[in-house]
């Protein structure tokens, strides 16, 4: 497996110097593969939180290999994936596994350990001149007596851990973390939907431990790919479909041109990203089975045909209705029918060139999987 | 040229602004001319602030409940592209239908696609009486609605006989209704809070304790300081019997 | 050998019971919906049949008969065929959840009043087993289900019949264990008295006594960290001299949330009976009849905040105190006392004068008007009430009277006595 994390300060922190709030990390040892994403809560009460985002995940890799070193061998053994939401979620019916009890005991760690490192971190560097001229009295007083620090550093997290005979997940907060298994993109943890628009659960939460949501799988079955990202990456690319073709697009890079190429573009493109989308901090961190996914790239390509072909679909049955519209109001004299004409004209024009460019994707995708070298005799 | 250089589509980020406007009879007359005068006004100020906003375009929406409700378009509309047909009033108060078609299309498969890369929308209640249909049974459909939930809420009472507990039960706040009792105070409130609204709602929040919607009630607030007829409903120290009702 | 649908067992009695379906399985058997006659009724089939010797043990329990009604209890053994055999008991009825679900606060207690309840019906649980000789050597939370509605308890036998899924695995089980017993003694019914504090404070606190930042400053959790955090170095949670193991925000939360608000006199007994000298001294723990007696005194501190109407706990040490929830200072001067006890007078509280959960007694306005509290008799016995002047009045059932200084009150329920107090 080979693994890369990527962090880059938000367009719009970079306007009103604020710190880049989002910390990633990814790492190997022993075994033990670990990728992390935790993005530092904006807004001014949590103003330490780069520095929250950051001890989050030193502390959360090193919580997830103590853990891995330490659990009994077949903890998670013959386990096929399963997915558990938030506390609030279950059933009360549903009982809690050994394997729950123990994560449980993970996350517990993760908190209380995090919660160290900010109180350590808080006693070590009382506020700075900066920080005292930007903020309200009544935060320097809690911050000067340790209250309430939790919230300054507020942060979310998303981890992936994969050993040789498990992987597993766990997430609070917002952000994406998607998995490619050589068959479907999906989200293997499930959603928190109190994750909505800018709010957010935290590790900051008084009831964090209950809004960790996880996924684990011990049956052998291990992810192609696996990527993390934080909000200000799906932030920009809206719809889920299109963040997984963002995915899809890395992807391809990593196997056709290379992964410290890939690096280097995707180092340059965030912040680009961030530009035109969403103005956040963004994070980015995946991890690849450098030896199974070549072979896939063909079935991704197709995968991105079909969704090119619906999408032109979807768009000409579009301009067709509004097409039609127009034709039925042609005739049109109250002015109210007039505007729906005029609309109906005015947006298939914009749809046609929209999918003129789809068009011209749909053939440049083509022509990438007709210039892909035919599979080697040796493969299956 | 690499791979990445060809990324996918990054769409603009968008805010919706719902207007609810209340057409029915006892609107009839200079009220609705003023909701219809004032609307087509403030349009171009709204298509500025989306031209210049870096985080998001603004989008327009309307409905008009009376004896029923309708959409003004079938779908929202740019600011710049959204062309006002004046409304006429006549028939009952179906706010509850109102909230149950507002919250059917504040949904994936309504006017929203999804929450990532999304604003929270704006939403403003304009009314001059009280529901004559089942409204707690709407607002409770809306209520569940997490979009509403996280939305900016605003409520414009027209004249004494708003029923003001209803728009403070919309808007989760009475500091969020704002009462008008003059012709121009109607017009120029409408334009605070549609600006007001779209600027904040559209920008990327880098909030510490407000909400946007409370931002966009202390706004509001100063600026109704300088209309005469209008106040904000939760100022109790202001007597309304103290102006001239005109609205017949 | 599992059974199918439709099959038959035949039971010691002679009667046969008919396979309906399978409701659960755990590590040693099935429990199955069965019908014996035309009762639905439940199965245990094990999947390995134990030794003799435990059939023989199950042929005397269910000779002997439930100890309570709270105890799902054997009822009808079957013949050994089929390569094994089991037992049948009557169904778990909906609405009573495991006690682990409790513990995560995924299902909550109606009340105050509904959890105080669970509490003296375990107590008595624990008191009934003892006096008839059993321990509960092998306890975890599988064994209790609770009504949240009202605190009603039902008690599975030991061998975690109804459970269903799988067990919970290394922790579970040690939560529960005397230290002692964590480091090999057997366990007794001294063993019995501290798993009995642990599950009262995870029922009150839904929390573990001993865990705390000590427990979770580690990553995993090990046997052998098992061992040293609830048995050898076990450390409660608010020690009043060694602060290591305070609970963690975003953790334990709900102890943290609970603590301060129950009376004083609950927390002081769990600061004692987990201390190193209790912990260290077996026989120094509390006996379940105390334990009985301090929660019926704290359900005399529970009352109804005449102001938010909600339920809050006050210091019965206080002649004032204030709402847990609203704020709100409550008058507690006016009393009645029963022996030890103090029973304060709050507008539209219940009073609990007998060991029940059934009101006796309720608080209710002057129905002069003039803002003095009486007391109505909402029990079904007449209560003979003496004036300070020595005038002998009877209180009929839902009939009230005014509450004044020096009254006694005899109210027919377990002779039970009271005096109306001021403080």
């Amino acid at each position: 497996m080979r693994h890369y994390a990527s962090t880059c300060q938000g367009e719009s922190h970079k306007a009103t110097a604020k710190p880049c709030q989002d910390s990633s990390m990814s790492g190997q040892k022993d075994g033990v593969l670990v990728a992390v994403v935790c993005d530092g809560h904006g807004g001014d009460r949590y103003f330490r939180s780069d520095r929250g985002s950051r001890l989050c995940c030193e502390v959360t890799a090193k919580a997830v290999r103590e853990f891995a070193r330490k659990a009994p061998d077949d903890l998670f053994a013959g386990a096929s994936l399963t997915q558990r939401g938030p506390l609030s979620t279950l059933d009360p019916a549903d009982k809690l596994r050994r394997q729950d009890i123990m994560l449980r005991q993970l996350f517990a760690s993760i908190i209380a350990r995090w919660s160290e490192a900010i109180l350590a971190d808080a006693q070590a560097s009382p506020l700075s001149d900066d920080e005292r001229s930007q903020l309200k009295p009544e935060w320097q007083e809690a911050f000067e007596q340790g209250l309430d620090l939790e919230k300054v550093y507020g942060t979310t997290l998303m981890a992936y851990v994969q050993t040789r005979s498990y992987w597993l997940a766990f997430h609070i907060g917002d952000g994406k973390l998607v998995a490619y298994d050589g068959k479907e993109w999906s989200e293997p943890v499930p959603w928190d939907d109190r994750c909505f628009l800018n709010k957010t659960t935290s590790i900051c939460d008084v009831d964090a431990i209950d809004k960790v949501r996880y996924c684990y799988c011990g049956d052998g079955s291990f992810p192609v790919a696996v990527f993390l990202g934080s909000d200000g990456i799906d932030d920009s690319f809206g719809p889920m479909d299109n963040l997984i073709d963002f995915y899809r697009q890395v992807a391809k890079a990593i196997v056709m041109e290379g992964p410290i190429k890939t690096r280097n573009t995707l180092a340059n493109l965030l912040p680009q990203l961030s530009k035109r989308g969403s103005q956040d901090d963004m994070s980015v961190a995946y991890v690849y089975d450098e030896e199974r996914l070549p072979a896939l790239i063909p079935a991704i390509i197709r995968q991105q045909i079909e969704r090119q072909e619906a999408a032109i679909a979807s768009l000409r049955s579009t301009i067709e209705a509004e097409q039609a519209k127009a034709e039925s109001l042609s005739e049109a004299t109250s002015q109210r029918d007039t505007i729906e004409r005029d609309y109906a004209l005015k947006k298939a024009e914009t749809l046609q060139l929209k999918m003129e460019a789809e068009e011209q994707r749909l053939a440049n995708l083509q022509a990438e999987l007709q210039s892909l070298p035919a599979p080697s005799q040796s493969e299956p | 040229m690499s791979l990445l250089d060809e990324v996918v589509e990054v769409p603009r980020r968008t805010m919706t602004l719902f207007f609810l406007i209340d057409t029915s009879g006892s609107m009839a007359g200079n009220k609705i001319g003023a909701v219809n005068d004032a609307v087509v006004n403030v349009l171009p100020i709204l298509n500025d602030i989306s031209a210049s906003n870096p985080d998001a375009e603004i989008k327009v929406a309307a409905l008009e409940f009376s004896s029923g409700c309708s959409w003004l378009y079938s779908e929202p509309k740019l600011a710049s592209d959204f062309i006002w047909q004046d409304v006429e009033a006549e028939g009952l108060t179906s706010l509850g239908e109102a909230c149950e078609e507002l919250a059917s299309k504040l949904s994936k498969s309504g006017y929203m696609k999804s929450a990532s890369g999304s604003f929270a929308p704006a939403i403003i209640l304009l009314s001059d009486g009280g529901p004559t249909d089942d409204f707690y049974g709407g607002l409770g459909k809306l209520k569940a609605n997490n979009w509403f939930k996280h939305a900016i809420k605003v409520a414009i009472a027209i004249g004494d006989d708003a029923d003001l507990e209803v728009l403070k039960d919309f808007t989760g706040n009475m500091e969020a209704v704002f009462s008008v009792h003059n012709i121009d105070a109607l017009k120029k409130i409408i334009r605070v809070v549609a600006v007001t609204s779209s600027q904040i709602g559209s920008k990327s929040s880098s909030a510490g304790d407000t909400t946007k919607q409370q931002q966009v009630i202390d706004e509001v607030k100063q600026s109704v300081e300088d209309i005469d007829g209008a106040e904000a409903a939760s100022d109790a120290s202001v007597d309304s019997s103290s102006y001239d009702d005109d609205w017949d | 050998m599992e059974l199918t649908p439709g099959q038959t067992v035949n039971l010691t009695i002679g009667e046969k019971a008919t396979v309906v379906k399978e409701l659960g399985r755990g590590g040693q058997g099935i429990v199955y919906l069965v019908k014996v006659g035309k009762k639905d009724m439940a199965l245990k089939w094990y999947i390995n049949p134990p030794d003799d010797k435990f059939y023989h043990n199950l042929e005397k329990n269910v000779s002997s008969g439930a100890p309570n009604a709270a105890f799902i209890w054997p009822e009808y053994l079957t013949v050994r065929e089929n390569g094994s055999y089991g037992y049948i008991m009557r169904l778990r009825p909906k609405d009573y959840y495991e006690f682990g679900t409790f513990l995560l606060a995924r299902v909550n207690f109606r009340s105050f009043h509904a959890m105080l309840t669970a509490a003296l019906k375990i107590c008595a649980g624990f008191k009934v087993l003892h006096l008839q000789g059993y321990s509960y050597q092998d306890l975890n939370d599988g064994n209790f289900f609770i009504n949240p509605e009202n605190g009603d308890v039902l008690i599975c036998d030991n061998d975690n019949v109804m459970a269903q899924g799988e067990k919970s695995g290394i922790l579970g089980k040690a939560r529960y264990m005397a230290p002692e017993v964590m480091a090999g003694s057997a366990p007794d019914k001294y063993s019995d008295r501290f798993s009995l504090a642990v599950i009262l404070f995870m029922l009150f606190f839904a929390n573990h006594p001993f865990e705390g930042a000590k427990v979770v400053a580690c990553p995993c959790m090990t046997e052998a960290y098992e061992k040293k955090f609830y048995g050898s170095e076990a450390l409660f949670i608010f020690d009043p001299k060694d602060k290591s193991n305070l609970p963690v925000r975003g953790v334990h939360q709900n102890v943290i949330r609970r603590w301060p608000h129950f009376p004083e006199r609950l927390r002081r007994a769990f600061t004692e009976e987990f201390d190193s000298e209790h912990l260290q001294n077996p026989k120094k723990r509390m006996i379940e009849n105390m334990w009985e007696r301090l929660i019926m005194q704290v359900r005399d501190e529970l009352i109804r905040c005449p102001h938010c109407k909600e339920e809050t706990f006050v210091e019965s040490s206080l002649a004032s105190d204030k709402c847990m929830n609203c704020g709100h200072p409550i008058n507690l001067s006016q009393r009645i006392k029963i022996g030890q006890r103090e029973m304060m007078l709050a507008l539209e509280s219940p009073l609990y004068v007998d060991g029940d959960e059934i009101a006796d007694a309720k608080v209710v306005a002057s129905p002069k008007g003039d803002g003095a509290l009486w007391l109505q008799n909402v029990s079904p016995k007449a209560w003979t009430v003496e004036t300070a002047s020595g005038k002998l009045k009877q209180v009929e059932p839902q009939g009230m009277m005014p509450v004044r200084t020096g009254m006694k009150i005899s109210f027919g329920l377990d002779n039970l006595k009271g005096e109306v107090v001021a403080k």
